[in-house]
Formats: C-alpha cells, sequence, structure tokens
C-alpha cells in the first residue's frame, strides 16, 4: 500500500516536473542565468562600467549627479595634490598661464580706465568744480569723480536667509561705506516682512527694491534665499536678470546647505563667484565715439582744410607775385604790405608817371575788393621814369631822342637853337636828371645856323655900302640868324667868332675896292650888332675884289660880287658842351 | 561662523529695548521700533566653546500684541519673553506671547526674563506663577536692565539651549 503510494507520488512528482519544466522553465533558466551574474562581482563592473558613460552624459544637466559626483571629485583632487601635485600641476599649466595672464590684463585694464578717467578730468572746468565739492564733502576727489562719472554701481550684495533673515554671505565693491552687514540683511528683511504684512500682497509677491536718492535696493526673492543688490545709480532693467541668475545658481549648487541652514554660514563661501557675478560697474565716459563718423568727420574737416589752405595759398601767391610786381615797376615804391581785418592792405609812395598799380592788380586776378591800397605821390630818380618825365617836359620836336645814363640826360637828333637852349636851362630841374648833355643836338643846331647863315650874302649897291635894293630881307634874316647863333652858341656855352667880311665886283681900283669892302662889312657888323651877345666875337674885315662869288663881267654876275660874307668859327677849340644844374 | 535669530517679546514698556541696550551697542535708532515694530542688532558671544553670533530682533510691543509682530518671528532659533516683575498683567501677556511663538517659530527654545528685578519692594509676580511655567519647562531668570544683573546669563541661556537643540 505504501510502496503503491510512494509510486504514484514519485509519478506526480516527475510529472509536476515536466509541468513546472513546460511553464516556468525557461524564466528558471534566466533567473539562474540572472543570479549567476549577480552573485559574480567582476561581470557586475563590466556590467556598470558599460551603461555608467551613457548614464552621465544622459544626466549631466541633473543637479543631483552635480551633487553626488563633486564630493568624490574635490576629494580625489585633493588626494591627488597632496599625494603628488605633479601631474595635476602639468595638467593645469595649459589654462593657468592664460588665466593668470587674463586675470592681470583685466587688473591693469581697470587701472589704466581708473588712471585715464582720473587724467581726463583733473584738468577741466568740470574737475575744478568736483574738487570745490570734495573740499565741501570731505571725499576724495576721486570719490567725486566717481559719483560724478557713474551710471551705476553695484556696491554690495547681500545673500540672505529667506526665513531667519540671518546673512548669509556678503559681497563689496568700491569705496562706498559698508555697515554692519548681518544687521542690514536683518532690518531688509524685517522690512520686507512689514511691506508684505502691512499691505496684503498676493502671496507669492514681495518688495523688490527700495530707493533713497541715488542708492537703491534691489531685492530678488528665491525659494531659500533672497540677494539684494545695493546699487548706486541708475541700473538697467536687464540687471534683475543678472540677480535672477545667480540666485538660481546658488539655488542650485547650495540647495542642501539652504535646506538645511541652521545658522552656520561657513558653506555659503561657496556663493561668492555667484554674488561676485552681480558685482558691475559702469561709467558714463566708457561709451566711445562711433569711429566711422569720427573719421568721416575728419576726412571733412581736412578736405575743408586742404581747400582752405589751397585757396589761401593760391591767394597768398597772387599777393606775393603782385607785391613782387609793384616793388619791380619804376616809380612804386611798396612801403608797408600783409594782411589787415581779413583784406590785403598795401601802402607805399608812386609816381605819377609810374604805371597805374590797379592795372597791375587786375593782371593779378586778385579781387579788387580785397585790397585796400594807399599810395602817396613822389618823383623817381629811376631812369626810365626820368627820361619819361624829361620827355613830358621838354617836349622834344620831332626827330630828337632822349636818354638818360648816370644821371646825364642826353638829346639827340635835330632840335631847333632855341629849343635846346630851353632844354638847356629846364632839363636839370626835373627830377632824375643831373645835367643835360645837347651835344649832338648842339653841333647840329650850330652847324644848321652856321650853313644857313653862312649860305647868304646881303647884296649891295654898285659903288655903295649900302643895301641893293630888295635886300633889307635878306639883311634881317641874316641878323636873325646871328641871334639863332648866339642863342645856340648860349645852349652849349660855346663862343664863336664871326668874321663878316666886305666884297666888291672888280670894277674900279683895287684901292677903292678895299675901302667899300669894309664898309659893307661895317654895315652888317652894325646889323646884327643888336642881337649878339659876348658869345659871339664879331670882326669885320673887307678883301675887295679878291674873293669874288663868281668871275664874271657880266652885270648880274658882278652884282652877285657886291656882297657880305660870314665866316664863322669856334673858339676855344671846345667841341662838347653840357649844360648842368645850377 | 554660527549666526542665531533671537527675538525679544514682551508686552509694552517691559525693559526689551533696554535690556537689548545693555548688553549690544547699536548702529540703529529706536525710533525703527515705533515705525517698522522692529529694531534689529547683533551680539557674538561664545558658548560651550562655540563661536555665535546672535542676531537680536526687539519686537515692538504693545498690549494688544499686533500680526505684523508674527512674520517676524518667523525663523528665530530661540526667544526671550520679558515680564516686567512689577506688573503681573505683563506675565499674563507673556504666557500669551509664548503660545502665540510657539505656533509661528516652533519648538525653540526661550528664557522668561524677569526684569526689572531691582524694583523689589512693587514686585508683583508671585512665587506659586512662576512654579508654573517652571514646571512647563520654562527658563527663568530674573533681569535688571538698570543693575545688569541677570542680563548676559538670561541671553547666554537661550543661546546654550538653541545649541544644544541644534546637536
Amino acid at each position: 500500500m505504501s510502496d503503491a503510494r510512494a509510486g504514484t507520488d514519485e509519478r506526480d512528482y516527475e510529472a509536476f516536473g515536466e509541468l513546472r519544466t513546460l511553464i516556468v522553465g525557461e524564466e528558471r533558466d534566466q533567473l539562474a542565468s540572472i543570479r549567476i551574474r549577480l552573485d559574480d562581482q567582476a561581470q557586475r563592473q563590466r556590467d556598470v562600467g558599460e551603461v555608467l558613460p551613457a548614464v552621465l552624459l544622459e544626466h549631466a544637466a541633473d543637479p543631483r549627479f552635480t551633487r553626488a559626483l563633486t564630493p568624490p571629485v574635490e576629494r580625489a583632487i585633493t588626494a591627488s595634490v597632496r599625494n603628488n601635485p605633479g601631474p595635476l600641476a602639468d595638467a593645469l599649466f595649459p589654462v593657468m598661464g592664460p588665466a593668470i595672464r587674463k586675470a592681470v590684463a583685466a587688473a591693469l585694464s581697470s587701472m589704466v580706465d581708473g588712471l585715464n578717467r582720473t587724467l581726463e578730468h583733473s584738468l577741466s572746468w568740470r574737475s575744478l568744480v568736483w574738487r570745490v565739492e570734495a573740499l565741501r564733502t570731505g571725499k576724495s576727489f576721486g570719490e567725486v569723480m566717481l559719483l560724478h562719472t557713474l551710471v551705476f554701481r553695484v556696491e554690495q550684495v547681500f545673500l540672505i536667509d529667506r526665513t531667519t533673515g540671518l546673512l548669509l554671505h556678503h559681497v563689496t565693491e568700491g569705496p562706498g561705506e559698508v555697515r554692519d552687514a548681518d544687521l542690514i540683511s536683518g532690518m531688509l528683511t524685517a522690512i520686507r516682512d512689514f511691506v508684505k504684512d502691512s499691505f496684503s500682497v498676493t502671496d507669492g509677491d514681495s518688495l523688490e527694491g527700495l530707493r533713497v536718492g541715488e542708492l537703491s535696493v534691489w531685492i530678488e526673492q528665491g525659494p531659500r534665499a533672497i540677494i539684494a543688490a545695493v546699487v548706486r545709480g541708475a541700473a538697467p532693467r536687464t540687471y534683475r536678470t543678472t540677480l535672477q541668475a545667480a540666485l538660481e545658481r546658488i539655488h542650485l549648487e547650495l540647495a542642501d546647505d539652504l535646506a538645511q541652514f541652521k545658522g552656520d554660514t561657513s558653506a555659503f563661501e561657496a556663493a561668492r563667484p555667484a554674488l561676485d557675478a552681480c558685482l558691475h560697474t559702469e561709467f558714463a565716459s566708457t561709451a566711445k565715439p562711433n569711429h566711422r563718423t569720427l573719421w568721416l568727420l575728419l576726412s571733412a574737416a581736412a578736405l575743408l582744410l586742404a581747400l582752405w589752405a589751397g585757396f589761401a595759398f593760391r591767394a597768398s601767391s597772387r599777393w606775393n607775385h603782385y607785391v613782387d610786381a609793384l616793388r619791380a615797376e619804376p616809380g612804386i615804391v611798396v612801403v608797408s604790405s600783409g594782411r589787415r581785418f581779413g583784406k590785403y592792405a598795401i601802402s607805399g609812395l608812386r609816381d605819377p608817371l609810374a604805371r597805374d598799380p590797379n592795372a597791375l592788380l587786375a593782371e593779378s586776378s586778385l579781387a579788387p575788393t580785397d585790397v585796400v591800397a594807399t599810395w602817396e605821390p613822389y618823383y623817381a630818380a629811376s631812369p626810365s621814369l626820368a627820361v619819361v618825365r624829361a620827355r613830358h617836359v621838354l617836349q622834344p620836336p620831332q626827330g630828337v631822342t632822349l636818354d638818360l645814363k648816370d644821371g646825364v640826360l642826353s638829346a639827340s637828333g635835330p632840335a631847333s637853337v632855341t629849343w635846346l637852349a630851353e632844354a638847356s636851362r629846364v632839363a636839370p630841374l626835373i627830377p632824375g636828371v643831373a645835367a643835360f648833355d645837347a651835344t649832338l643836338s648842339t653841333d647840329a643846331a650850330v652847324r644848321d645856323a652856321v650853313a644857313r647863315l653862312t649860305a647868304l650874302a646881303p647884296l649891295f649897291a654898285k659903288g655903295k655900302a649900302i643895301l641893293a635894293p630888295g635886300q633889307d630881307d635878306v639883311l634881317r634874316q641874316f641878323v636873325a640868324l646871328v641871334g639863332q647863333l648866339d642863342t645856340a652858341a648860349a645852349a652849349v656855352r660855346q663862343r664863336f667868332r664871326l668874321d663878316i667880311i666886305g666884297h666888291t665886283d672888280a670894277d674900279g681900283a683895287p684901292e677903292a675896292n678895299l675901302p667899300l669892302s669894309r664898309a659893307r662889312a661895317a654895315t652888317v657888323r652894325a646889323a646884327v650888332q643888336a642881337v649878339a651877345s659876348e658869345r659871339l666875337e664879331i670882326v669885320d674885315a673887307g678883301v675887295g675884289s679878291d674873293d669874288p662869288a663868281v668871275r664874271s663881267d657880266r652885270e648880274a654876275d658882278k652884282q652877285r660880287n657886291r656882297r657880305v660874307t660870314v665866316r664863322v668859327t669856334p673858339l676855344g677849340g671846345v667841341a662838347t658842351v653840357k649844360a648842368a644844374r645850377p | 561662523m554660527i549666526q542665531k535669530k533671537i527675538c525679544m517679546l514682551g508686552s509694552f514698556a517691559v525693559g526689551k529695548t533696554s535690556l537689548v541696550s545693555r548688553y549690544v551697542t547699536s548702529i540703529f535708532s529706536d525710533k525703527y521700533l515705533s515705525t517698522v515694530g522692529v529694531k534689529v542688532d547683533k551680539k557674538t558671544i561664545t558658548v560651550a566653546e562655540e563661536e555665535v553670533t546672535l542676531v537680536l530682533w526687539d519686537l515692538y510691543g504693545e498690549d494688544g500684541f499686533q500680526t505684523v509682530q508674527k512674520s517676524y518671528l518667523r525663523g528665530a532659533a530661540g526667544y526671550l519673553l520679558v515680564v516686567d516683575g512689577t506688573r503681573f498683567e505683563t506675565f499674563a501677556a507673556a504666557r500669551e506671547l509664548q503660545k502665540m511663538a510657539a505656533q509661528v517659530a516652533g519648538d525653540v527654545p526661550f528664557v522668561l526674563a524677569l526684569n526689572k528685578a531691582d524694583l523689589a519692594a512693587e514686585w508683583q509676580v508671585d512665587e506659586r506663577a512662576l512654579f508654573e511655567v517652571a514646571d512647563a519647562g520654562w527658563r527663568i531668570v530674573r533681569t535688571s536692565a538698570k543693575t545688569g544683573l541677570g542680563v548676559e546669563e538670561a541671553f547666554e541661556r537661550v543661546t546654550r539651549a538653541m545649541l544644544e537643540q541644534q546637536t
């Protein structure tokens, strides 16, 4: 019985085993495999190693990972540095250099900016006002300057625990006065609560800021902490975004510390970078001008300057040429020239016979309205003008040429003795003429007078010392020519000898003819004596019939021999005579 | 550095501000009390070899406790209940204040400062009343802002209690 039962149980068990194998056999195998895998530490390490990089990459932005990894990483780095700082120093070396340079450059830039501002404002009128203000208020000049050039500056940033109002961290910038930050933190919290409770504001709303004069306090509230920034000046609206970003960063990085805050603030030193990022200063003078516009303006100014310089140079050049031309012009003496009241001014002396300055001005292309000229009259001694003046005064006859050399005015060409005499008297009085040389003209005049005089022979009646009929005019002409010769002699200061010689025809005895010829000469001499001066030495003589005009027995020819002739001889042998200024 | 917020509670004219003035040198004027309703001061002390900065919120006291002051209690790590020993009604008010503070700030340490201890002849708060609250676990210190009696002790005791509670 019992054996049979045992056999039945065994079969049932086997059947059950088969059934179990059929139903969950595969799962059992899988479970066994998983169990083996879980019990195998090496396998587990391999499994984690396979998924860990992917998990880290996928959840890199998850703050929990950051929090979880930060302590071991920090400890690992600390341990590494303690054990052997070499590898970390080698790894950081490429970034430390640029970082240090960047920090030094930023510090230098800040220093240079400050120096620039100080220099920019150190010598201006505005700086004087600021210095007075500095003396009045007892502040330093730099502080006063900073306040006036500042657009805004965030002087202090408080990180405050929202529940207790305790100060978690505090950063400052600039020279502003910093009172006890703990107390300010508490009072700020109290004021926030006061406002919120007093005015029944909506949940979630809170005091966002305070303003007193140029100071304002910007308050940004987070779930566990508050940031309060003390701002001097007018910060832009976008600055609130900066505060929000900093607050979010602090809540992210210090979430646990904020949640578990019991009064220990040491952990919040880690909030300094985020708070420092909220400290910001902006100066009014930092705005740089638009260089393109500046260059355009400078270029336009340079172009205008160049044009102005060009026109000015051209006008100056024309003016210089005009002045030079005036200086070169005979009869014009430039005493002064230059610019006066925006116009060209020139003054000097001008000979009335000199060229008209206005004519020269017209040639110079200068505008007559731009030139103010003052000319005083004078007589120039220059040869060219003196000749013109002499010609103007002496009015020489046609054919007579005047020339001036070394102060001596020379006249050449045929001129009347009368003109020569007048010219000899007047010429030395002409400015620029020291002496008058009429040699050439005088010779001609004398020769002319002598020729005409010697060509005349007044005829006399037969056997008498009286003029033949119709010879009165000849004698008058003879006398006039003697007068002209006398004048010419005066002009040239030359003495002449006039030998008045009487002649007869061949009729009659020579003893009778000789006295008759002398008488005829005396008659003529008596006639010319009235017009002759001491410059003419008159001598009368008779030659009878020894020197007949013609040898002929015809009565007409005999009449031609009954005559008086004259021979003119210069005395002293001086051929050239000059008239000089008395 | 450990900081703790401590509130000064009590009826009008019990001597809260005088106690604080005896204890710290304030930078804020007392007029904050009558305007904002609170004045914040600070005192750094060393208790049990621990340096602690006490941020004292001196709350303006009136007989009818104002709602505005409740928010000032938020986050307090402890408080001083100040009673004028010469006016019993201030003791009764203190019991009400303690209930309200416990609601707002939670179960945080506090010390009952029986102020004006120098005026023993005018004393009105009897021992029986004190035994009652002492039995309830209240810490009691007799103080005199005038003589300085018990002032430092009151603050030290509440600070020590706060540190103990923290640990």
